[in-house]
């Protein structure tokens, strides 16, 4: 799994990185618009050290957020996933507010709580939460009728038992949406480190920019790719693992 | 045990037409006794309304006293699939019923099974397992919506068999589509017609398991008055 | 932004027929005569930043007709963080930009084939900002101890890791700041100097300040010898060797614009033309950074609007491979065609 999506994820960085030099060659561009193959290499041999441990911290605020995040949706959802007025009100409230640019409001964010480690961790939580909370709403609210129907009409169902047949029924979905908003996360905290923070890749990537040096951002791409692909592959697996255990030895049935 | 219907009018949102218009009956128990009649006249409706799932646009459902612990089991029914199906009968099986539940499970065959998730099981052994566990529940009335319907013949009538003879005291209302069966084992067939007859329902009595296998003249006659009647 | 000129008037037709035989070529003649001018040059010129007082010069050659008047269509594109005019001018889709000295020095030293052919801004508006109840920064010494905003990776750092060098300092002796876009840490007071652009914001801080019981004062690199080269005027190579004529035509007119542009006569249109691009600007504050723009760019009356100033470019050169932001020396003079050459 792991090496699948890093050979996956090398393919593609290869294949950016050769149309970028056939464009240079083609278009006879100095190293100043497309770095040559010397130029990058050098740069790398720079700044990896640095911009590994960069990615690293950026990485784990990302981590951190997504947990945040699933706490926070899981509980959300489980709220909402009743047709009282509560449960209604937090559906269409999750609908209409993940209209707003998380990224419009993140400068605001940073002016009331500084540009530390806990103004990163909020935006990046924020940035997955909303579609991690609308899978674990849909989940959540659609009932699974040939399974509960049973613990209804025989007065068992409990609310615990609801949502656990509810998750077991979509585990598959439950653990797609979160090894996708990993990506979410990752590039919520990239973003909020480029808006206004003074840490993590994203800020090295900002300071790049200002240099016009797209030697830097090529690495910095390698290494946010590289630290996704390990990330989402581990998610995965502890999503297969789960699903298995589930599966295969009787879990604690709470019916 | 009696359950009635009075006078009952429904129509169901989107539907063209009434489900029931005027339907009237009266099933007195305990026993084993089917609802019968062609797809798609209301059969599982009127199992909904005599659970109280449904309320009626007009008319009266009755039920008595005897008749208030009322379970609905359809064949479509699930097990949860993070456990075994003996560990979740364990589960769900009231501590008094135990025994039971270890006898209908080796009466209906699905002893070697226990052991699996639900979801590797065959069509007929879902059957079998799904029954099993409102068999083992309190009840007074149980609505059996095509419970046994990936059940072979034979094992289908082992099984009915067996409900009548550990379940003398309740009232069943077993729905299908066979009409040799509802006419040889169950006591009475309401049989159910579509919304523009008169009436609407209509009640056969059926050979309640006399007569063994043959189909005997009365069998005959209980068939031919339940096909006259849809 | 362009201003199309009016086609020219053809030529008269006006002249009597004197003989019918001569009706056809002079027919002719009209018409060819009536033909319409050589048509405008086409040219992108990319601003390095938004539309305000810093590009009043620019604007003003466009809108008063500087351009036209040389025989330039003249797209004046404003630029921004995500826009580089050294970029734009090798890809091809701007003729002429505007670009700092260490935007064009770091392009030289690897390969961009970008060439400077004027220096509007003498005197660098990028300085620091401090409260006057702090004492005077009358030496570098005095930097000692400070919290000092810059802009990791920003002209500002560069520029204040050269001055702490002068002064024997370095990131022990005095507490460096990260800035972010809003000025929050220094109305706070948990920065002593921060950054600004001394014909901008600063005016706008300053005003802040002042009405809040709290005058400033500015701190000026170049007061201290510290020379780093802003907003210059560059081009392409190619364009320089291949079409000098057009390249001088725009220097001209550019400059001319420029220096139209801070005559103090002209300054109500001047503040008029910014306006129009920069409307968000009160009229009052504009005009003080109409002023303040003046004294940068054109630092004495009778100076030479555009001249470059070579010294401040080999010291900006100097201070970057100081830092080893730049791999080898660069040739900055081989880059510089000022309006002073031929």
């Amino acid at each position: 799994m792991l090496a699948r999506r890093t050979y996956q994820f090398l393919i593609v960085y290869a294949a950016g990185l050769a149309l970028l030099l056939g464009l240079k060659y083609l278009a006879g561009l100095s190293d100043y618009v497309i770095p040559g193959p010397l130029l990058v290499w050098q740069t790398f041999r720079d700044v990896y050290g640095r911009y590994a441990a960069d990615t690293l911290n950026t990485l784990s605020v990302a981590v951190l957020g997504q947990i945040v995040s699933i706490c926070l949706a899981t509980a959300i959802g489980i709220l909402g996933r009743q047709t009282t007025w509560f449960g209604n009100f937090v559906k269409v409230a999750a609908y209409n507010v993940q209209a707003y640019p998380i990224v419009a409001l993140a400068p605001i964010i940073f002016i009331l709580l500084g540009d530390g480690f806990i103004t990163r961790l909020v935006i990046a939580a924020m940035i997955c939460y909303f579609p991690l909370l609308l899978v674990v709403l849909g989940v959540m609210s659609e009932p699974v009728v040939e399974i509960e129907h049973f613990y209804r009409i025989t007065g068992r169902m409990r609310w615990q038992l609801e949502v656990k047949i509810r998750a077991f029924e979509n585990l598959h979905k439950l653990t797609t949406v979160v090894a996708g908003s990993a990506t979410l996360a990752m590039a919520g905290t990239i973003v909020a480190e480029f808006i206004a923070a003074n840490a993590g890749i994203g800020y090295s990537i900002r300071i790049a920019l200002y240099q016009s040096d797209l030697g830097k951002i090529l690495v910095a791409l390698f290494h946010i790719g590289i630290s996704l692909s390990v990330y989402q592959a581990l998610l995965e697996w502890a999503g297969a693992r789960v699903q298995r255990r589930w599966e295969a030895a009787g879990g604690d049935v709470a019916s | 045990m009696q359950i009635s219907c009075d006078d009952i009018a429904l129509s169901l949102a989107g539907a063209e037409r009434p489900v029931f218009t005027a339907l009237s009956f009266t099933l007195k128990g305990p026993g084993f006794h089917a609802l019968f009649g062609p797809s798609g006249v209301g059969k599982t409706t009127l199992a909904r309304l005599l659970i109280g799932h449904v309320r009626p646009d007009a008319g009266r459902v009755s039920i008595d006293d005897g008749c208030l612990r009322r379970l609905y089991a359809y064949n479509l029914e699930r097990l949860p699939g993070w456990s075994s199906v003996g560990r979740h009968l364990e589960k769900i099986t009231p501590a008094q019923h135990r025994a039971r539940c270890a006898e209908l499970a080796a009466e209906f065959g699905i002893e070697p099974v226990l052991g699996q998730r639900f979801a590797r099981l065959s069509l007929g052994q879902k059957n079998r397992v799904n029954l099993i566990r409102y068999l083992v529940q309190d009840f007074d009335l149980l609505i059996m919506d095509e419970s046994l319907a990936n059940v072979d013949e034979r094992t289908r009538e082992q099984i009915i068999v067996k409900i009548k003879a550990l379940f003398p005291d309740r009232f069943f209302l077993y729905i299908s589509h066979n009409v040799i069966e509802v006419a040889r084992f169950c006591r009475q067939v309401l049989v159910l017609r579509g919304a523009h007859r008169r009436p609407q329902a209509v009640t056969v009595p059926g050979l309640d398991g006399r007569g063994g296998a043959t189909v005997s003249p009365e069998m005959e006659k209980a068939m031919l008055a339940i096909m006259n009647a849809v | 932004m362009s201003y199309k000129p009016p086609c020219q008037e053809p030529a008269s037709c006006a002249q009597p027929f004197r003989r019918r035989g001569w009706l056809l070529p002079m027919l002719l003649a009209c018409l060819i005569a009536a033909a319409p001018a050589d048509a405008a040059d086409p040219v992108t010129y990319r601003l390095k930043w938004l539309c305000n007082s810093s590009t009043v010069g620019d604007l003003y050659a466009d809108v008063h007709g500087f351009f036209a008047a040389a025989g330039l269509a003249v797209e004046v594109r404003a630029g921004g963080p995500e826009r580089d005019a050294i970029k734009e001018l090798e890809l091809g889709q701007a003729q002429f930009g505007v670009a700092s000295a260490d935007q064009v020095i770091r392009a030289a030293a690897k390969g961009s084939p970008v060439v400077v052919i004027a220096q509007i801004f003498q005197v660098n508006p990028l300085q620091w900002i401090y409260r006057a109840s702090r004492p005077p920064i009358d030496d570098l010494a005095d930097l000692e101890g400070l919290t000092i905003g810059v802009t990791y990776g920003g002209n500002d750092e560069t520029i204040m890791r050269t001055l702490l060098a002068k002064a024997g300092l370095d990131d022990r002796d005095v507490t460096l700041m990260s800035v972010r876009y809003d000025f929050t840490p220094f109305y706070r007071g948990r920065a002593d100097l921060w950054p600004i652009y001394r014909n901008s914001q600063g005016i706008v801080i300053a005003d802040r300040m002042t009405r809040a019981g709290e005058p400033v004062r500015f701190f000026n690199p170049a007061d201290f010898g510290v020379r780093y080269v802003a907003n210059s005027v560059v081009t392409h190579q190619r364009l320089l060797e291949t079409r000098p004529d057009l390249v001088r035509r725009f220097r001209q007119a550019l400059l001319q614009g420029w220096q139209a542009a801070l005559d103090e006569r002209n300054e109500a249109q001047a503040l008029e033309t910014i306006a129009r691009f920069d409307p968000d600007t009160p009229p009052d504050l504009l005009a003080r950074q109409l002023r303040v723009t003046r004294e940068l760019v054109r630092p004495t009356a009778g100076f030479a609007i555009g001249r470059i100033d070579v010294k401040a470019w080999r010291q900006s050169e100097a201070i970057m491979r100081g830092q080893g932001l730049i791999p080898e020396p660069v040739d900055v003079l081989a880059r510089l065609h000022g309006p002073e050459e031929p």
